[in-house]
Order: structure tokens, then C-alpha cells, then sequence
């Protein structure tokens, strides 16, 4: 064996580091080839920066500054002038992205303002008309968002204060019109009372101008007289009243009108710890108890419906075993914002009580880092594993809608987001923020799309809602190439003699840790001169276990600053890493019904049996001879199936639900004939008439669904030409 | 449909079940045989299967043999003037969004004197449910022919028999813009009749049903051919429409899956002529309704109607002692 091959299994196996034939990937500033291209986002038009809108409260909630210049050019580029301003609209979408990246925040129209102000339009006189054109077509304003470290909360806050603001406006308004309903039943008692029908206060109701034409005195005696009646009893105006106050009072309302908590402090709902959010959801209670319990007498009140003797009981112990998800709907929900690496051991079980017990606050957990180091750098590397299984086992709970992704992918889940936040009960929105990047001078974006396109970070939605199974549930499908274990990049670069050489590139959890400068002493560099074909895909040693020595290397493929390519190599540890997260890939595939392991062995079992059946069986028909029975029997529901009893044409019958109510029968013996529950005919007694009533029926239904039989009496009068008029209804 | 809350379940809980004998109000004055007996039947099974309250339900009708039906209905009723029963109904909906208002016209009433007032309720979608009992014939005035008489019928008003085509009340209502929901049944086929004036029920928009039913009296060979041969009656089925119950497919062997949502193919079937196709034709939840589309954005209270209803009055008002002076 060659000295460098040597070199180079010894690094796999043990990580050591031959300075003769590796040299060290600290300070070569190397990212995955496959990021190559992306080193100047600014430039790129992409997701981000996002404009959450705040002066559309009926249009999206979210849009991103490339949507937003887009549309402004669709309203705006047409004609002789539309391809100048088009350039133009580019060209300050990459200026407002440059000054998002470079730390500037605010609204998008003073953004906007900054950066025009700094284009020398003198140089350009058309650039003046084309912004004004551009800058009037753009409708939307609000806080422009980058991908950063910031980016989960306020996005999360801002989609929960406009589900809140449109869940609290409703909720305002069903209470008022519960007030304005129970103030007018309120109203018509008292205009029938005795105060009421007082001359002075009929005279108020005249007004001025006929206040004299009338004698007051004498029609309130007439009314008095009328006897109208003297109101509601005591009990029931004073439960409205008392339904009223309960109904009136919304101070733990968030909105303009919230106010203050039994301590004194403002309600407040958006919150920094689940032991805070917990604390005052129990506190808030029994205010929320009493006014679910209000809401529900006042539509009895209203209604007309509401009876002491049969309700009092009831509605005594309203609430006492809380508020089920469906009640607690009304009301508004909870936000918490925490991150998971700053979660103390009791945070962590009252976020786990929060998500156990089904109650209506939503979570982000937000991970920054998912390559954290374990305490043991013996042990496995346990890349984001904690911080992961969390999400896991909330979809363990089956009624928490749970929600990962990584922060890059935040703007095509928006409408997964907005699902989440309005669903019943809790919900947890799992996020990497991709801030990590920073200490190896990745921007978040970066980190955050890498983390979910290597699958360290995959990004899947349960919803419980959305089915009674898995198949509805969990989806999978924001993920690239997720029928496969890796996504896989076309990648085209420059060989020494300047050819272009392209590869398929898969872009595996190695190269997502290789672009991390903590694990740089996994990794080594192998100098171009000691290149040769015992360096391998990480994929290809994934691909197979280790057997006796290995005879080749896996290498990730690297570019340094200068985009000089390199071939790293990767010590064993990081492949047992991959291994690792690939066979939790698997696990999210099968849920996601991907290369399933049970559906993949029954189809199996069946394909042995359906070839053994074809071996024994007689060569087959033709198929449209065999489909042809099958398909008339799907047509038509089997009548055989259902087909009612079999009735000798001796007895006397009526087909009862053929029959159309048209009376005929009952006219001529209302004994014999008589209607079900559904009022169709039957034969209640046949005894209650003679054989000719029956024929008589027989003949004159008009749907012929009465069967006279045979006669019970032999002795009946013109018995023969009876039975002559029954035989066509026997 | 989501789960009741627990809240809801307790309400449930307390509501009163009804018999058919709840509905039932007096004894039809109907003709014996008369179709009109099947409908009724099938709307008062309706009220029971969906426990409606009789006090919180309404039957308006027009003039005609069908319009005595609120009548024999034990729930509010109002028992219109010829041809209007459905702007009476439309006043009702809209003053009461909370009741459930039924409409049962005839063909002469409805297709007739209140032609204009049925093109404008199927464009207004209002969230009613109109029975149109279509008899072919004005009965109550004792044989004078209707819009959907067919041509060659000898009447008291058309003694050499009518000389037109006769107006198909499917292929109009179907031409209207906002159109929600048409079917069709006959009073000869109770199952089906009791399915669709359910499906009618349940759909949210004015759904139109168009029952053909017998006159014994007046009319009672026009329809003998269908009622005697069930092959001219075709039954629509689909999985998004009505389900085909084993009953009637054993008896009505012509059957067609339809889907609903297709209007043009509901205009095919409802042009038939030889063949009564009975079902849903048509159904799109989505138009909006009228009631719906005027909600008021706040809530308005008594007061606030009694100052916007002064200050319009007052625009035309002349105070008396001003008026006074003024002389």
C-alpha cells in the first residue's frame, strides 16, 4: 500500500492526521462545492428579504421583496419603456437587498426611500421615472425581514397578531350581538311594564310636534286595560342582567380595549417562557369559564330556550372540568417564544406539560445551533438530536400540530405556519434559525438551506386535523428529491486544462458539518498531487459497511475562497453521523409513505402470490371479458344485497316504501290501510276488510304497490271475478 | 364537519325531539291521489329527521292547490298572493336569518304570474328551499292551462288544445346567473323525493326542486306513461350528488352517474324529453348569498336604525308649527 493511501485510511479510521500527506482545513475558508455559487446572496434573487405586510389586513400576510417587485414590473413594464424599467426595478430590489443585509431595518417604503436616495438618478434621467412608476405599483408596506438569527419570532409574531386581530374581531363581535340581542329582550320587557305605559313616558314616545294632539291620560288607561301582562318573571331579568355584565366585561381581551390582571398588570399574550404563558393562561380561567358560559345561556335567553327547571342544574357546574379544545376556540391563543439552547430542565417540562395536556398556546422552539458538540467527544456527535426529538415526540402526542423547518424555508411554509397558529389546542413550530453559520462565515440563509437539503434539519408538517391518518396527517413534501436518501446537484467546474467536467453531486449531512469550522478536525485536505482513485463518494461508503480494511476514502468535494476546488477527506466518526441521520430520513420517509418497509413486504407477499395463482391458473381471459362483470356491478349498488324478503304472491302487501302517500288506500278503509312513521302504507290489519277492498286498493294505486294476495274468505260474493281483477297485482 | 364542543353537545342535550304528528296540522284538502299528499309526506319526514323547531320554521306559498300546504304544516306558514311567494319569503330571510324558510309553489304560480319574481330569486341565491309542485295544470281553478301544460292540452282555456311548446323549469332556472342548486323528482318515487328535498334542505343558496306530480283530477293520463314504465324515469346518482339506493335500482334500471358541479352536462339532461331524469342536476356551494353579501360590517342597534330612519324622514319633514309660521 502507497504511504498517502496509508495516510489517508489511517485519518478515517482513527482521525489522525499524517502532516506528510493531509494537510488541515483550518484557515482554507472551504465550503461544499455545491455552495460555491452562492457567496454573494445580495446579488441572487431569492425568498428573502420578506415584507410582513401590516397595511393589507385582507390580502397576504407575508410577502417577499423579489413577489413584491415582481408585481409592481407586471403593473408597471409595458410598452416601449417596459424592459428599461423592468432593469431599473431589479436593479433597486438588489440595492434594498444589499441594505437589508448589511443590518438596515425598517418599513419597506423607508427603505426604500434610503435607497433610491443614494442612485445618482442624474447620471440616469430615465431611472427617476422608472422608480416613481415602480414605487406607485407597489401597494404593500410593512417591516422588511431578512433571514437572520430574528427572523422565526418576528415572523411567528407577526402571522399571531393577525390571526388574533381576525379571531378577536369576531369574537367582539359575537358578543356584541349577544349584548345586543339580550339589551332587547331587555327593551320589549320593559315596554310592556306598567312604568312604561305611564302617560308621561307615552308622550316622550309622540315626540314634540303631536305632543298635544293626543289625551296621554286616557290611552294609558286603555293599555293598563289591555292587559298586556306584567313582564318577565324576576329570576330571568336578573340572569340577563347578570349575562350581561359577564358578557361586557372583555378586559383579558387582547386589543385596544385589554386591560389589566387581578395583580395589576396588562394581559398580555406573547410570551418568553411556557412557565409565564402557563401561568397566566390558569389565571385567565375562570374569566374565560365564566364568559364560555355566559355565551352559551345568552343564545338559550335569546332563543326563547332557556328553562330554569331543566338548565340550572346544567349550567351550575359549567366548566368544572375546564374548557374542551372546541370551546377554548373562541378565545385567543398563546405564544410563547423560546429557545432551545437556553431551555433550563423546568422550562423543558412545562413546555412538555403545555404540549400534553392540549392547550391553546403555541410554540416556537427555536434551535440555532443543530451541530452542537456532545459533552462526550467520545461518543456520537449527536447532531441536532436533542433539539429534534423534541418535534418528534410532540407527533408522538398525536393532537399537537407540530411543524420543523429551517428558517430558509419559513417563507414557503407561511400557509403551514397560518394553519398552525389557528388550529384548536397546542401547536409547535420547530425552527433553525441557521444564526450558527456566523462563526464559520455562512450567512444564516446558507446554514438553514444547507441544514434541510443534507437532511440534518428536514422540514415536515403534522397536522392532526388534517385526517384520521398518517397519509393526511404528515407531509413531507417541502423537502428536495425526497424519494431519494440525499439530493442530488448537477455540478460543472474547470479542469487544469480548462475543460468543463460536470458530476451529479450529492449533498449529504457530511458536507453540511464540513462547512462548519468546529469539526475541521474531522476533515482533512488532500493535496492535489496526492489525488487518486481511492477517493470516494461519502455516498459510496454510506452505500456499504465497513468490511476488514477499507480500500477507499470518502471525500467531500470543496471549495476555498478563491473557488479552487479541493477533496477533503472525512474520518469515520462523521460517516456513522451520516449513517445515522440517514436512517432518521428513513423513518420520516415511511411516515411520509415513502418506500414504506410494511406497504413495500405486503406487496411483496402479494406479488408471490399473484405469480403462484398465475402458475396454477388456467391461461387468463381476455381482460375486457373480465372487467366487464365487475365494472356493471360497480355501477349499481347490488340489489340482491339489499333485496327485500321474499313475499309469496299469496300474501297480501304493500311495498311501503314505494309508496307515495297519495292517500287512495286509507280513503277506501282506513283500518285495513293505515300510515308508518314515515307515512307510508301499509296493511295494518287485513282482517279489517273484505278481498275487494283490497283489490279495489290494488287497483287504484297509481304506483302499484299494493298486492292483494289470495282471499281469506272463501265465501266473499263475485270471489271469481275478484280474483280475475287481483291477478296482475299478485 | 368539526366536532361539537362540549358546550354544544349540553345544549343538544336539552332539545325537544319531534314526531311527525308535531308537523302535522288538519286534514289536506287535497285530492285523493293528488301528488301534492307525497310532498307534503316527505317535507313533514324532513322537519322530523332534522329535528327542526316548528316555531323557528316557515312555509310561504303563493296561490294554487300546492299552496295550501303551509297549512297542513304545524309551523309558521304564510299563505301568499298569487305569484309571490318568493319575494314574501326573500322579506322573511332577510328580516329573520335565523329561520328556515321553506317556499312551495306551482307551475302557475311560480312559472307564470311570478315568472319575474323567480328568475330574480335564483339570482339573488338567498338560502331558501322552493318546492315547485308542477301538476301541468292550474287544478284549484279547475283545468286552465299552465306554462308547463304540454302542447295539445285540451283545457277551459284552451278548448282545441294549447298551442305551446311547453316552458321547462329546469332548463330556465339553470340559465339564471347564480344559479346554486336544481333538482328534480316525481311524487311517484317517494325514496328519491325524500333524498333530494334533503339534499335541498342541507344546501346552503336557494335550492330549486322541481316535483312533478299527478292530478288525478284534471290531468290524470298525461303522466301515466313514466308512471307505468320506469325506464323513462332515469335516475342521477354520484358520488358527489345522491347515492343509489339498492331499493330503486332495482326498480329504476335507467341510471346515469352526473356530477353536480357540471352545469353543461346538467343542461343536457334537463332538456329530456321522452325520459324524467330525477336527482341532483346541479349543485355549486360556492355562490354566494344574498343575505350574506349585505351583512352589515358592524352590528346595527335599535338605536342606531331609529336615528338613520329620523334623519331620513326628517329630510322630508315640515315640522308643524314651522309650517304654521310660514303661513
Amino acid at each position: 500500500m502507497e504511504a498517502a493511501t496509508h495516510a489517508h485510511i489511517t485519518f478515517f479510521l482513527t482521525g489522525s492526521r499524517s502532516r506528510e500527506h493531509l494537510e488541515s482545513v483550518e484557515g482554507l475558508d472551504l465550503r461544499p462545492a455545491l455552495l460555491a455559487g452562492y457567496r454573494a446572496l445580495d446579488e441572487l434573487r431569492y425568498d428573502f428579504p420578506l415584507v410582513l405586510v401590516a397595511n393589507r389586513p385582507d390580502g397576504p400576510l407575508v410577502q417577499s421583496l423579489s413577489g413584491v417587485i415582481d408585481e409592481a414590473l407586471t403593473a408597471t413594464a409595458k410598452g416601449v419603456d417596459g424592459e428599461r424599467i423592468r432593469q431599473h426595478g431589479l436593479r433597486i430590489e438588489r440595492d434594498l437587498r444589499a441594505l437589508v443585509a448589511s443590518g438596515a431595518t425598517g418599513l419597506l417604503s423607508s427603505l426604500w426611500d434610503g435607497a433610491t436616495s443614494w442612485l445618482e438618478r442624474d447620471a440616469e434621467p430615465s431611472l427617476d421615472d422608472s422608480l416613481r412608476r415602480i414605487r406607485a405599483a407597489i401597494v404593500v408596506d410593512g417591516e422588511v425581514a431578512d433571514c437572520d438569527a430574528a427572523l422565526p419570532a418576528r415572523l411567528l409574531r407577526h402571522l399571531w397578531v393577525a390571526v388574533q386581530a381576525r379571531k378577536v374581531a369576531a369574537l367582539h363581535q359575537h358578543l356584541d350581538r349577544l349584548v345586543m340581542k339580550l339589551t332587547d329582550i331587555l327593551r320589549a320587557d320593559f315596554e310592556r311594564s306598567t312604568e312604561r305605559r305611564d302617560a308621561s313616558h307615552l308622550k316622550a314616545s309622540v315626540g314634540k310636534g303631536f305632543g298635544d294632539a293626543f289625551d296621554f291620560d286616557a290611552m294609558s288607561r286603555v293599555l293598563a286595560s289591555a292587559g298586556t301582562g306584567d313582564g318577565f318573571p324576576e329570576g330571568r331579568r336578573k340572569r340577563i342582567y347578570q349575562l350581561l355584565a359577564v358578557l361586557t366585561s372583555r378586559a383579558f381581551l387582547p386589543g385596544p380595549d385589554a386591560g389589566v390582571d387581578p395583580d395589576g398588570q396588562p394581559y398580555k399574550f406573547i410570551f418568553g417562557s411556557c412557565s409565564e404563558a402557563l401561568d397566566a393562561f390558569r389565571t385567565r380561567m375562570p374569566a374565560v369559564i365564566a364568559m364560555a358560559r355566559a355565551m352559551a345561556i345568552a343564545e338559550l335567553e335569546i332563543d326563547g330556550q332557556y328553562r330554569e327547571s331543566r338548565h340550572d342544574a346544567l349550567f351550575d357546574e359549567f366548566g368544572a372540568n375546564g374548557l374542551d379544545p372546541q370551546d377554548l376556540a373562541a378565545f385567543p391563543d398563546y405564544l410563547v417564544c423560546v429557545h432551545a439552547g437556553q431551555l433550563p430542565a423546568a422550562e423543558h417540562a412545562r413546555l412538555m406539560e403545555i404540549l400534553t395536556s392540549g392547550l391553546p398556546i403555541k410554540v416556537l422552539l427555536q434551535i440555532d445551533d443543530i451541530l452542537e458538540e456532545s459533552p462526550d467527544e467520545q461518543g456520537a456527535l449527536t447532531a441536532g438530536m436533542r433539539m429534534r426529538q423534541i418535534a418528534g415526540m410532540a407527533m408522538g402526542l398525536n393532537d399537537v400540530y407540530v411543524m420543523q423547518s429551517s428558517s430558509s424555508n419559513l417563507f414557503r411554509f407561511r400557509e403551514h405556519l397560518l394553519r398552525g397558529l389557528q388550529c384548536r389546542g397546542s401547536a409547535l413550530f420547530s425552527v433553525f434559525s441557521g444564526a450558527s453559520g456566523a462563526a464559520s462565515g455562512l450567512p444564516p440563509y446558507l446554514v438553514a438551506a444547507a441544514a434541510m437539503d443534507s437532511r440534518a434539519f428536514p422540514a415536515f408538517v403534522y397536522d392532526p386535523s388534517a385526517g384520521t391518518n398518517w397519509a393526511a396527517r404528515f407531509c413531507l413534501d417541502a423537502n428536495p428529491q425526497r424519494d431519494l436518501d440525499w439530493p442530488i446537484q448537477r455540478f460543472a467546474y474547470e479542469d487544469e486544462r480548462h475543460q468543463k467536467v460536470s458530476d451529479d453531486l450529492a449533498f449529504t449531512v457530511v458536507d453540511f458539518v464540513a462547512s462548519d469550522r468546529r469539526y475541521a478536525r474531522h476533515l482533512a485536505d488532500v493535496p492535489r498531487e496526492k489525488w487518486s482513485g481511492h477517493l470516494s463518494a461519502v455516498t459510496e461508503s454510506l452505500s456499504r459497511e465497513r468490511n476488514g480494511l477499507p480500500t477507499t476514502v470518502p471525500c467531500v468535494l470543496m471549495v476555498d475562497e478563491r473557488n479552487i476546488l479541493h477533496k477533503v477527506i472525512v474520518d469515520e466518526r462523521l460517516i456513522r453521523e451520516a449513517r445515522r441521520c440517514r436512517e432518521m430520513w428513513h423513518s420520516l420517509q415511511e411516515l411520509g409513505g415513502i418506500h414504506n418497509s410494511h406497504a413495500e413486504a405486503l406487496l411483496a407477499r402479494e406479488r408471490v402470490a399473484w405469480e403462484e395463482r398465475v402458475q396454477q391458473a388456467e391461461p387468463p381471459m381476455p381482460a375486457a371479458i373480465v372487467t366487464a362483470p365487475v365494472a356493471a356491478a360497480a355501477l349499481v349498488a347490488s340489489p340482491a344485497a339489499v333485496r327485500e324478503p321474499e313475499r309469496s304472491s299469496d300474501e297480501a302487501y304493500i311495498e311501503t316504501v314505494r309508496c307515495s302517500t297519495c292517500n287512495e288506500c286509507t280513503t277506501i278503509n282506513s283500518k285495513m290501510f293505515a300510515y308508518d312513521q314515515n307515512k307510508q302504507a301499509y296493511i295494518a290489519d287485513v282482517t279489517a276488510g273484505t278481498y275487494a277492498q283490497l283489490v279495489e286498493a290494488a287497483e287504484s294505486c297509481q304506483v302499484a304497490v299494493i298486492h292483494p294476495g289470495r282471499p281469506r274468505n272463501p265465501q266473499e260474493p263475485d270471489l271469481e271475478d275478484l280474483l280475475k281483477r287481483a291477478a296482475p297485482f299478485r | 364537519m368539526s366536532p361539537l364542543s362540549a358546550t354544544e353537545c349540553l345544549l343538544q342535550m336539552c332539545d325537544e325531539r319531534h314526531e311527525l304528528e308535531d308537523y302535522q296540522s288538519g286534514v289536506p284538502r287535497w285530492c285523493t291521489g293528488c301528488g301534492d299528499n307525497a310532498i307534503l309526506a316527505a317535507v313533514q319526514r324532513l322537519c322530523r329527521d332534522e329535528g327542526l323547531r316548528p316555531e323557528k320554521t316557515v312555509f310561504v306559498s303563493g296561490i294554487g292547490c300546492s299552496s295550501r300546504l303551509p297549512h297542513y304544516m304545524k309551523t309558521y306558514g304564510f299563505h301568499g298572493i298569487h305569484g309571490r311567494a318568493l319575494p314574501i319569503a326573500e322579506g322573511v330571510k332577510m328580516a329573520r336569518p335565523d329561520l328556515t324558510v321553506f317556499v312551495n309553489t306551482g307551475d302557475g304560480d311560480c312559472c307564470s304570474i311570478g315568472a319575474a319574481h323567480w328568475i330574480h330569486a335564483i339570482r339573488y341565491n338567498m338560502n331558501l328551499t322552493v318546492f315547485l309542485h308542477d301538476n301541468q295544470i292550474y287544478g284549484l281553478t279547475k283545468k286552465q292551462a299552465s306554462p308547463t301544460s304540454p302542447i295539445g292540452t285540451r283545457t277551459n282555456t284552451t278548448p282545441r288544445g294549447s298551442y305551446l311548446e311547453a316552458l321547462n323549469p329546469l332548463t330556465v332556472t339553470l340559465g339564471v346567473a347564480n344559479v346554486s342548486f336544481v333538482a328534480q323528482a316525481v311524487d311517484w318515487v317517494p325514496e328519491a323525493l325524500f333524498d333530494i328535498v334533503t339534499a335541498a334542505y342541507h344546501h346552503k343558496g336557494l335550492s330549486f326542486v322541481r316535483i312533478i306530480q299527478r292530478c288525478p283530477e284534471w290531468m290524470p293520463k298525461t303522466l301515466e306513461p313514466w308512471l307505468h314504465d320506469p325506464n323513462r324515469v332515469q335516475l342521477l346518482h354520484h358520488a358527489n350528488g345522491l347515492p343509489l339506493r339498492a331499493g330503486l335500482a332495482r326498480v329504476y334500471k335507467n341510471q346515469v352517474e352526473h356530477d353536480p358541479s357540471d352545469i353543461n352536462r346538467a343542461r343536457e339532461i334537463a332538456s329530456s324529453h321522452d325520459i324524467i331524469p330525477v336527482g341532483i342536476l346541479y349543485r355549486n356551494p360556492d355562490v354566494p348569498c344574498y343575505e350574506d353579501l349585505l351583512r352589515p360590517d358592524q352590528l346595527r342597534t335599535i338605536d342606531m336604525k331609529r336615528a338613520a330612519l329620523d334623519a331620513e324622514l326628517d329630510k322630508h319633514t315640515v315640522w308643524p308649527r314651522e309650517a304654521n309660521l310660514l303661513v
